[in-house]
């Protein structure tokens, strides 16, 4: 067990120190940083942004004569900025993962990971591990917007709904990454592996809206699947299990794939 | 420490290698020689675990590569065809990075990669990222993270390949210097490599191991071994059959053939192979022939090379060319 947490210790960091020497990795983290502060300011100022909407609440409220239900402007903002950096990623993350396996079996250094006393498990999680922290660091700067907005709320939010809206962003993402992680594990083309991740992502976000043109029991098998619900309902403070279970199965399909492709990649080689 | 039993490797319908069997002591380097596409880097894949086997049997100090693959992979140096080298590590990041994956303790890292680093004379470029090393160093990179966790077993797949003269003197001698209780194996498709650094020697053709021996037997075996040409006109067939039959008979003669050349009429050219060590034939040949009453136009001695032998083992019926040509691009696949 000590060797084996060993390995993936060791696969963690090379894979992370080798994030942080990519010029790559550093362009995707500030696309990320601009677009998330492109959609904070949008929801903020912009012409449908939250300010304008309690603006005109208020003004309704005025001429109707009847007092406005108090609007807490900045917990919507939280809400929908969590919403958006979901979105942001679905694009961002599979540039991400795109390399994590392709890269090592364009370089030949999958054959020495193969032959080497680990197991494709333990590649596969510390890789995994690996790009999540990144991401992670790359949310962290982010979390300074969120603090003056959360130091505005009234009544004051609770750290729980916060902390679990973020708990969705990374199990989301871990989600993305895992699948994004098999995919890269399938060709040695990145660029295939971006398009491909990207595709599949795009279904599962979408998935919910196409399964309402199903009906009965595979419609709502679909609807289950899908990301954007199952976030949405941890960025508005719903701690519902199923939502867990679905997002930990995602992760542990994509670890379990990227495990057998790598054995089966073996075994076809001709 | 590395037993070989009858292996057999099948890629769909097309053999690889088959029915391979061989094993090599303590201590030995083992040359793995043949043409490209003869199934060298199959069986060594086979060894290492990266591959298994259709058939057979493969063990590395006693494991079962495929059964016991992780603890034959603990037993293993290898380098692959290409070296397995990550660009944006320096080189001892990169070392410290395989021998903490081969499972050598945090205590004995430094020094282990410290050793690695000076036997392949990489000390003066342990800072310097791998991407901006040349062929050379890279392959020396290669070589020191097969050694790296001092595995019992070594592999190295063509260390030689696409160095320029100098390196591969360097890199032979530094194989040299790595065998002792090592048990090396390494491929190559270059003959004089094989006399130079190996103890043994297997010649792999095709997917079957054609000859095993000491470079040393197999050089004397060759180099003794010589064949005359000669050249007659004689004014019948008879005559020829005749003097076939008779230096047949000769003391020292093991092989008579008559070579099909296009010659003038009543000219025949023959090869004569003679045995090994046997003297003055090339006399009893000459008096055989002008003692027949015909005429002795031209005699040669042709002293059989290496690369003949190589050559001779190795092709079958099928041209040169064309065979090695098809074989190359099997190996296109392979890779």
């Amino acid at each position: 067990m000590r060797v084996i947490i060993a390995n993936i210790l060791a696969i963690y960091q090379r894979e992370l120190r080798s994030y942080f020497a990519s010029p790559l990795a550093y362009v995707v983290a500030g696309i990320f940083w601009l677009l998330a502060g492109i959609f904070y300011t949008a929801l903020l100022l912009g012409p449908d942004g939250v300010i304008q909407r309690a603006a005109l609440i208020d003004l309704q409220s005025q001429q109707l004569g009847v007092p406005a239900p108090p609007v807490d402007a900045p917990t919507i903002l939280l809400r929908f900025f969590l919403e958006a950096l979901g979105f942001i990623s679905i694009f961002i993350l599979p540039v991400l993962s795109m390399g994590l396996y392709a890269e090592e079996r364009k370089r030949g250094t999958l054959e020495l990971l193969a032959t080497s006393p680990i197991t494709n498990w333990a590649v596969a999680l510390g890789k995994l591990l690996a790009v999540v922290t990144f991401f992670l660091t790359m949310v962290l700067p982010l979390l300074l917007y969120q603090a003056i907005a959360y130091a505005a709320t009234n009544p004051p939010m609770s750290v729980a709904i916060v902390l679990l809206g973020h708990l969705g962003l990374i199990l989301l993402a871990a989600s993305i990454l895992s699948l994004g992680m098999f995919i890269s594990s399938l060709t040695d083309s990145t660029i295939l592996a971006a398009i491909f991740t990207f595709a599949l992502v795009l279904l599962l976000w979408m998935i919910d809206s196409l399964s309402k043109s199903f009906s009965g029991p595979l419609g709502s098998v679909l609807g289950h699947l899908s990301l954007l619900k199952h976030y949405g309902n941890l960025t508005q403070g719903i701690l519902d299990s199923s939502s867990l279970i679905l997002f930990a199965s995602y992760i542990i399909l994509g670890l379990f794939l990227t495990a057998q492709s790598i054995e089966a990649f073996k075994f076809q080689r001709s | 420490m590395i037993e070989v039993e009858h292996l057999s490797k099948l890629y769909g319908s097309t053999t690889a290698i088959e029915d391979v069997t061989f094993a090599v002591e303590r201590g030995e380097i083992l040359g793995f020689l043949g043409p490209n596409g003869a199934g060298k880097t199959t069986t060594m894949r086979i060894l290492t675990g990266y591959l298994p086997a259709t058939s057979g049997t493969a063990k590395v100090a006693g494991f079962e590569v495929h059964e016991d693959s992780l603890a034959v992979r603990r037993q293993i140096g290898y380098l692959p065809e290409t070296p397995p080298l990550y660009p944006e590590m320096t080189v001892e990041g990169f070392l410290h990075f395989v021998a903490r994956i081969k499972g050598v303790s945090a205590g004995d890292r430094a020094h282990q990669v410290e050793s690695a680093m000076s036997r392949c004379g990489l000390m003066e470029k342990r800072t310097t990222l791998i991407r901006k090393l040349s062929k050379g160093y890279k392959q020396r990179v290669g070589i020191a993270q097969a050694i790296v966790h001092d595995p019992p077993a070594i592999i190295l797949d063509e260390p030689t390949v696409g160095l320029d003269p100098r390196q591969i003197i360097e890199v032979r001698n530094l194989i040299k210097s790595l065998a002792g209780d090592r048990t090396i194996i390494l491929s190559t498709h270059i003959l004089p490599e094989v006399s130079m650094t190996c103890s043994r020697v297997a010649i792999i053709n095709r997917g079957r191991i054609v000859a095993t021996n000491t470079p040393e037997n197999l050089m004397t075996q060759l180099s003794e071994a010589s064949s005359y040409e000669v050249e007659v006109a004689a004014d019948t067939d008879e005559a020829e059959t005749q003097l076939i039959s008779s230096l047949k008979g000769l003391a020292g003669v093991k092989q008579v053939e008559r070579l099909t050349i296009n010659l003038p009429e009543h000219r025949f050219k023959l090869r004569v192979t003679t045995e090994q060590g046997a003297e003055s034939v090339g006399r009893a040949i000459a008096a055989t022939v002008v003692g027949g009453g015909l005429g002795l136009e031209e005699m040669r001695r042709t002293q059989v090379s290496l690369e003949d032998v190589f050559l001779q083992l190795t092709t079958e019926e099928a041209p040169l060319e064309t065979d090695t040509e098809s074989q190359t691009e099997t190996t296109g696949e392979a890779a």
